[in-house]
Parts: C-alpha cells; structure tokens; sequence
C-alpha cells in the first residue's frame, strides 16, 4: 500500500479519529468531522466540497453496499456449500464425502483408486470423493456442525460418540467387524537416533534431564492415547506391586513423567515437527505415526514399552447424510472396504496395526505384540476416562494445574 | 453533467447507515456475542473459569510477553522509521516494502520460521544453548514472535509523522544551541509520540491475541509458556465454550481498559 503523506492514515482501520486529533495539532492540518464514524471517508473528502465530494464518494459507498452484499451472501453461503453434497450426481456417477482425521490421510488416498475400480467393475458407476482431513475432534465437530460427510474416519471412539449424540450416525455403528475398529496402533516412545538416553519404558521418561514432547489432551483428543498409555502404565505398576490398580499411584506416575514436559503441543503433527526441529529426547506418540515418518527416511528410534495401551481407530457411515444424499449403498459398501484385506494391507503398510487376523498376521514381525498391553477397558472404558482423567477437574486438569 | 438525484441528501444518509451496519456486524456483534455468551449460566461459572490457576496464569503471562514485545517494537520500530525516513540509501525502497511483510505472512508460516531459524538445531540456536538457554518453547520464543507479527504497527504509525515534520523547529533547536539528545528528547520525540503511543497501542492489543506463531513456537506450559489465546483454543477443543468465552472476556476486557486509558491521556497531553 502506498503511505499518502496525512498523519493518522498510516494504517487503516487503526483508530482514526483519535489519531488525527492528536496528529492535527502538530501539522496544524485540520480533518473534518473528527468523532463521525464516517470520518475515513469525510477525511478522504475534507478538501473537495458539495458535488465534487459527493462523486467522489459515490464508488465508495457503491463498494461499501457490494461488500456488505457479500457479507450477507457469505452467511447464506455456508448452508449453500454444505448443500452441495447433496446435489444429484452427474449420471451414472455418485458422489462420496469422506470426512477423516488427517493421521489417515496417506491410507486412505491409497484405499480410494482401489475402491473406484471395484465398484466400477460392480456396478459400472464411477465413484467420485470429495475428502476432508483435521484433527479427529475438529472434524467430529464440522460434521455435527453440517459438514455433510457419508463416511468418517476418526481417531478415537469419543468423536463417534460426539456425532452420535447429534443423531447422526446410528447407535449400531459397532455393528461391524471387530467392532467399528479398522485400525489399530499402540502408544510408543520415539527416541534419538540409537535411542542415546537408553529409554525402554514410560518410566524412565520420568528420568531426571529427559525432555519429554507429547500433545496436550485439550487441544487434540488423539492426545488422550498417549496420555492414557502413561496413566495405565502406571497403573500397571501399581498392580504388579501391590496386587490392585491405584489411581493415586497412576497419577503420580503421570505427575512425574509430566515434570520432564518440554513443549506440550498443539496436535500429534505439532510434537513430531517440534521433535524434527531437534527439540526434545523422547515423544510420546501413536506407532503409525513414527514408523510413517521412518518411512519417509526420518532417523529415530522406536520404543515400544512393555506397558502400553492398544489404539483403535473407528470408521462409520454418517446415516442422516446418507440417507439425505441416497448414497447408503456406496458409502457401506465403501465402510466394508476397509476391513477388505486390499485395504488392511494398504493400512499396514503406512504403519497401523491392522485390525483384521490375516492380515496382522502376515505383518506380525513388523508389529509386536508387548507383554503388557492393555486396552481402554482396562482404564475403565471411555466414559469412565473421559468423567475421571480429562473431565474440568479430571486428573489431567490436577497434573496441568500441578494440583497434587 | 451531475443530475439532481445524485445530490440527493439520501445518499449521505444511505451512506453512513451502510457503514454503521457494517460495523455493527463485522465489530459489534461477535465480540458483545462473546461477552453475552460468557455469562449465559450467570456469575459463578463465569467466576469459576477465571479463577482457575491456568487460566489467569495464561491471561498474566500473556500480558507481560506482549507488554515486552511492544517495548521492542516501539524502540525498534522508532528507530527503523527514523532510519526509514531519515536516510536515503540503496535498497531504501526495498527495505520500506519489506516492513509490511508480517502482515502478509501467515503466522503459523512466521512460527514455522523461528523454529527452524532458533531451534537446538541452528547455530543461533545452538549458541544459545551453550550458554545456557533456550529459545524457543520457552519465554523468548513468545516474545519474538510477537514482535514478529506486531512488527511494522509502530514504524506505520510513526513514519507519516517524521514525513510531516516541520523542519525549521528542529533546525531552530540547533540554532539555539541544543544538543542532538536535547533535540530529540524535546523537540522531535513530542511530535512523533502520538504516533508512537498509537502504534504501540495497536501493537500491544494484537500481541495479547497472538496465536498462529505462538502455538507453535511455546511449549503451551501452564504457566509458564501457555498463553491466553492457546488457552482459549484449548478450551474451544476440549468443548468448554464457556471457559473459552470467559477468557476471553477477561482479554477483551482488559485491552479495552488499556487502548481507553492510553487514548484519554493521549489527548489530555495533546490539549496541554
């Protein structure tokens, strides 16, 4: 932008009226109407009068009434856009909206051409998507919000809960093979190169000097895997020493491992960026992601402690967008795909766990099961580690608040 | 060649509705929105959500970067005005468009950049941490990207100014016998203060709100490197909307108390 030589209208949109009072003083430049709230355009006038002035205020009044036309279309807009989904398909072809958290991303865009070919040979329909990717919570959101997805893929089961609160994916959705589940994974510990600091458990993230990544459980839900791990590896502890599962003790164990906190992060994507930039010894994140990235030629060590927990990744049909859109028979057969052993390989091979036996028995050396691995279930279910661990005064808040 | 219908006093008023509106949407709904929602269960919880430790933490913190950036900004950004202003050299021209380029920056681009260039890995990095300290997740990562995002509010708001200015009250100080620190502290700092203190203003109110570079650059520690915006996000994320709100309000609030009493001793020391 050009700087006119005319104190107070360096930046616009700054605060005008007060800023050329005060600048009027000095260069002894009086601007009319100083307080009016059409002050920037009086002032852009003050020297031209009557029709002169009119005119040339006329484009910019013409440019206000089109802006302010904008702005109401822009709210009208959004229920245009998310409408379109549901516009009638060009003949012959069918429109698939796929809503996922952005982990899956690379799976999925493999899994897609293998579909499209599938239900061409089957139907002769050519199936085209539309994808969408965010962070599990965030895209949970979006489709309660209206964003018209068929088929999602989230992170954890808690952000299916959220949609079928909202009524629109069926209570049935684990009615499906293993559950609902399509993948697996388990919480693990990056490390440095050689793993230097010899890190082999959650516990020694507790170790004095070990700077610690993982993402904040508040800001991505993915984030209540890694934080779960910690806490039912302490929990674990607990058992083998005492014979019973102690919170108390879980939390401590929780508490310690936080005090080594480096950077509690934004997103699983955030810590792994952080990690590459060279801060940290050790991240606590999901296996898929870590290999993902060693795939890529990224150089750490995998840790996969004794004690950790067992990560299920849940895919359902969203019935109420199915159903609006006449696209249930696709987006099923297309949610049945996923368990189709095309598809669990292509899963396996960008670093999840597959969820179907034959598969993850072809890739078992790849992925190990630990001695102690234990499940949400083992922590009390869902519902229980939302109302205890992540609730306003859960025991993430106590560690957060350093509440002891 | 105008017709009568042009001169229609209509229009002015047209006009002026047209603008009022606009701002009533675009300004003063979100935010009396915000303050509305945040007292939709009444006082207490409103209370409750500033009380917590994390969350006035974060607001206290957060005020204090950005009262530390702004600091920066206003002595650096004098000078680079003055400079800017004041001098002709090759590349002027270049180094005046240059000053805008926050803005045109995506903050998470900014954040992204400070990692990369301040991060265990570079060699600014990599002093720093010989000596003992790190940048960024910590305090000072906060602070530059602050200052980054802020970056040309005070050298816009103070360059007009110094463009303006009378030359002969300056040359009449020299005549008089004025030193060039007598000069400046009497003479050319009274006039460009305005622009200073509204450049600072504006600088210090989008510091505190600060949240694409921040996020990435802070460890997002409860208090010590969480601040108020991250907070907000964390609440929005964690489906707490009423906590986010509050903070919020809390934020609003206190900007709005300090941009209202910065403007009244502005203009009392104008009038004097």
């Amino acid at each position: 932008m050009r700087l006119e030589r005319k104190p107070g209208r360096a930046i616009p949109g700054q605060k005008l009226a007060a800023q050329s009072e005060a600048a009027s003083g000095i260069d002894g430049v009086k601007l009319k109407g100083g307080g009016d709230p059409a002050a920037f355009e009086q002032d852009k006038a003050s020297n031209k009068r009557g029709g002169r002035a009119l005119r040339k205020r006329l484009p910019t009044f013409a440019a206000s009434l089109v802006l302010l036309g904008s702005l109401l279309a822009g709210c009208g807009g959004e229920t245009g856009l998310a409408e379109s989904g549901g516009a009638p398909a060009p003949q012959g072809d069918v429109t698939l909206v796929i809503g996922a958290y952005s982990v899956v991303k690379d799976s999925v865009q493999d899994i897609i051409p293998l579909f499209q070919q599938k239900w061409r040979e089957e139907t002769g329909q050519t199936v085209v998507f539309e994808e969408s990717y965010e962070a599990s919570g965030t895209q949970a959101r979006a489709i309660v919000g209206g964003f018209e997805a068929d088929v999602t893929l989230l992170s954890l089961e808690g952000d299916i809960d959220k949609l079928t609160k909202a009524g629109l994916v069926d209570k049935t959705w684990k009615n499906k093979p293993e559950g609902g589940m399509i993948t697996r994974s388990v919480a693990v510990i990056g490390t440095r190169e050689g793993n230097p600091l010899g890190i082999r458990s959650f516990a020694d993230l507790a170790k004095p000097g070990v700077k610690v990544l993982y993402p904040n459980p508040k800001t991505s839900g993915g984030a209540q895997w890694d934080i779960n791990a910690i806490y039912g590896a302490g929990l674990k502890e607990s058992e083998r020493e005492t014979g019973a599962k102690d919170p108390a003790f879980a939390k401590a164990f929780l508490q310690s491992v936080h005090a080594n906190i480096e950077s509690l992060d934004k997103s699983g994507r955030a810590s792994m960026a952080a990690f590459e930039y060279g801060v940290g010894d050790a991240l606590v994140t999901y296996e898929n992601e870590l290999v993902a990235r060693i795939h890529q030629g990224a150089k750490y060590g995998v840790v996969v402690p004794d004690d950790t927990i067992l990560i299920e990744n849940p895919a359902a049909v969203v019935d109420e967008n199915v159903d609006k859109h006449g696209t249930r028979d696709v987006a099923e057969a297309f949610l049945d795909f996923l368990w189709s052993e095309q598809a669990q390989r292509v899963f396996a091979e960008n670093g999840f766990r597959p969820t179907d036996p034959a598969v993850y028995a072809e890739f078992q050396a790849d992925y190990p099961e630990p001695p102690g691995l234990f499940d949400i279930d083992y922590l009390g279910g869902w519902s229980e580690v939302r109302e205890k661990l992540y609730s306003k005064r859960g025991v993430w808040y106590e560690v957060l608040a350093g509440v002891s | 060649m105008q017709t009568s219908w042009l001169r229609h006093k209509g229009w002015t008023y047209g006009f002026r509705t047209t603008v009022l509106l606009y701002f009533v949407v675009l300004i003063v709904l979100p935010i009396a929105g915000v303050y509305a929602y945040a007292f939709t269960e009444g006082w207490m919880p409103f209370w409750e959500s500033i009380a917590d430790p994390i969350a006035w933490k974060a607001v206290l913190l957060t005020l204090k970067l950005a009262l530390i950036a702004t600091l920066v900004n206003v002595l650096i950004g004098t000078m680079i005005a003055w400079v800017l202003v004041r001098y002709r050299f090759h590349g002027r021209a270049v180094l005046n468009s240059l000053v805008d380029l926050p803005f045109a920056l995506p903050t998470a681009v900014g954040g992204l950049m400070i990692l990369l260039l301040l991060g265990p890995n570079s060699w600014i990095g990599g002093i720093a941490e010989k000596l003992g300290f790190t940048i960024v997740f910590h305090q000072p990562a906060i602070v530059i990207a602050m200052v980054f995002v802020t970056f040309p509010f005070v050298i816009r708001a103070i360059q007009p100014l110094l463009e303006e200015m009378d030359a002969s009250a300056e040359e009449a100080s020299y005549t008089l016998g004025a030193s060039r620190a007598a000069t400046f502290f009497r003479v050319i700092l009274p006039q460009i203060a305005p622009g200073i203190v509204g450049g600072a203003m504006l600088a210090f109110s989008r510091a505190l709100a600060e949240f694409g570079a921040v996020v990435l650059v802070a460890g997002n520690i409860p208090a010590k490197t969480l601040t108020a915006s991250v907070f907000i996000y964390g609440e929005v994320e964690s489906d707490n909307n009423l906590g986010a709100a509050a903070v919020s309000v809390l934020l609003l609030t206190l900007s709005l108390l300090i941009l209202w009493f910065i403007n009244r001793v502005q203009r009392r020391g104008g009038r004097a």
